[in-house]
């Protein structure tokens, strides 16, 4: 709660707003001192008002309010230590999506700093980092207003710790997110280290091929560069799409010991062979693999060069993308070239055999 | 000379604009010439003109898509800025009109009002209660409108204006009247 000698400071500040308005300086420290850092506030606001959020740290604080006597008119007021605060910046109305608010009265900031401390220990405790600053306001889904800190791990992007206090700084509740889902976590085992940031899973990523001195244009043959990825895997390729670019050849592949799993292998136009990432297939996704010998690779640099010729109004178009991929309903597999030009897009599309299936503006 | 008689009339339509353009009552949008732009429009792709789709930004900037008469499948675009008109643009589309697609979307230039735009602007900041709003854009094409009641594949103006607080977007038919206004 404010003392009595902050209130009066505030009310005396409000009372004379428009006279310090223009030269409202923050305080340098507004940890040490966040009745200052409040009282430098309402002078800048000159105003009664509510607050939706109130973002506060050492380094930097912003406000977003509305005003009490025009409750349309949302500004948002920012605070950088030692410096001149500057007027409110204007919101659009339709930008604010969460309008729970309290008034400005309320807002204390020295239990700001103190749940600010708190967090902090707490990131100490369980390898998370140091957060800059606590945020009151509503979570995205309006709800849960208070004082917010939201705690990631640099070792960890999948890392994240929320704890939430009331406004007033009571009843703080923290979740963590475990498998992609969030998980309550008891404070006092927070408090004694015992809700660890999951460390970053570990990278077994195959070192790249480098490149080999020559540029290639994937357009005009792709065949030796896929026997190239089919070397560094160390097995036949079990494609699931091949993607040809003019500079980059990019295939996804079922590895060899898992058909679970999908990694997707770029060749870059100078010959380096690297692995791009590596997931999980997707469930009800057609995961048959096919082989190079179900496709006519040999053919496809005439193809491509002919494709846009087979779209008569796009004979000046460009070939823009090549894929491969099973067709369909988990098909076989078939070419689909997409042709551009200044008007539009057009599609050719042949099937495993090099037949011409169709070819039409899009 | 047909061609010649028919720029002659189209200037005569618009001249009345010109002036409105100059001189635009009750607002601070700096009105492009209109007038000018046309004049050149006409003069390098003759007559008609079927408007795809015109678009006029804060700046008064003009962007304004046209059929291509020759090759009636194609729609090119003409940008007008600072009195200067571009060279056509190729309208790229994602999917191909055709040509029965691009003749029922098009709208006649001779059908256009475009006097009537200043006061349109007026009546979309009342309409609004934006008295100070700035214009965003000014669009026309032919499309559905969202009002209360509503109308499908007309002729729409949209008028899109901002406030440092608010957005807010006003349709009017052809004739000026007030389909749809909303306000952020």
């Amino acid at each position: 709660m404010p003392t009595r000698t902050e209130l009066a400071l505030v009310l005396a500040l409000v009372t004379c707003a428009p006279a310090l308005a223009a030269d409202v300086i923050a305080p340098a420290h507004p940890l040490d001192d966040p009745a200052a850092v409040k009282a430098a506030y309402a002078a800048r606001i000159g105003h009664p008002v509510h607050v939706l959020t109130f973002s506060f740290g050492e380094h930097y604080a912003t406000a977003t309010v509305q005003n009490d006597a025009a409750p349309d008119e949302f500004d948002r007021f920012e605070m950088t230590p030692g410096q001149p605060m500057k007027e409110g910046q204007p919101q659009k109305s339709g930008s604010i999506d969460c309008r729970k608010k309290i008034a400005f009265a309320d807002v204390d900031l020295a239990v700001a700093a103190r749940v600010l401390g708190e967090a902090r220990a707490i990131a100490a405790a369980n390898g998370y980092s140091k957060p800059e600053n606590v945020e009151l306001g509503a979570d995205v889904f309006c709800n849960d207003f208070g004082w917010r800190a939201r705690l990631t791990s640099e070792a960890s992007s999948d890392a994240f710790l929320e704890i939430v206090w009331t406004p007033n700084g009571a009843s703080p509740k923290a979740r963590q997110m475990k498998n992609d889902d969030w998980a309550k976590v008891d404070m006092k085992t927070l408090a004694a280290g015992g809700a660890k940031a999951p460390a970053a899973p570990p990278k077994n990523e195959p070192a790249p091929t480098p490149a080999d001195g020559r540029t290639r244009d994937f357009t005009r043959g792709i065949e030796a560069d896929l026997a190239r990825v089919e070397a560094k895997i160390g097995a036949p390729l079990a494609f699931k799409h091949i993607s040809v670019g003019k500079d980059q050849l990019s295939v996804d592949v079922f590895p060899p010991a898992s058909k679970k799993r999908v990694a997707s292998w770029i060749v870059g136009s100078d010959g380096e062979i690297k692995l791009w990432r590596e997931d999980d297939t997707i469930p009800f996704d057609c995961n048959k693999p096919f082989a190079a010998a179900d496709v006519p690779i040999a053919q496809l640099p005439a193809m491509i060069a002919g494709a846009p010729a087979l779209i008569p109004p796009m004979a000046q178009g460009w070939v823009k993308s090549v894929h491969i991929y099973r067709s369909g309903l988990c098909g076989s597999p078939h070419v689909f070239i997409e042709v551009e030009d200044d008007r539009g897009y057009g599609n050719v599309e042949y099937d495993g055999r090099g037949r011409l299936v169709s070819a039409a503006v899009q | 000379m047909p061609t010649r008689r028919l720029l002659f009339a189209f200037l005569i339509a618009f001249s009345t604009f010109a002036v409105a353009a100059d001189a635009p009552p009750a607002s601070d949008f700096a009105w492009p010439n209109l007038t000018d732009f046309l004049k050149q429009l006409i003069a390098k792709v003759g007559t008609p003109v079927k408007v795809y789709k015109l678009e006029i930004d804060g700046d008064g900037k003009v962007d304004l898509w046209i059929q291509d008469q020759r090759k009636p499948d194609l729609v090119d675009s003409y940008e007008y800025e600072h009195g200067t008109m571009s060279e056509p643009i190729p309208v790229k589309f994602d999917h191909y009109p055709s040509v029965a697609a691009v003749d029922h979307h098009v709208i006649e230039l001779t059908t256009i009002d475009f006097q009537r735009l200043p006061s349109m602007l007026a009546a979309a900041k009342a309409k609004l209660g934006l008295p100070d709003a700035r214009v965003s854009t000014i669009g026309l094409e032919r499309g559905d409108s969202s009002g209360f009641l509503t109308f499908s594949d007309i002729p729409i103006w949209t008028f899109s204006l901002s406030t440092p607080r608010h957005d807010g977007r006003v349709e009017f038919s052809l004739d000026g009247k007030v389909l749809d206004a909303d306000k952020d």
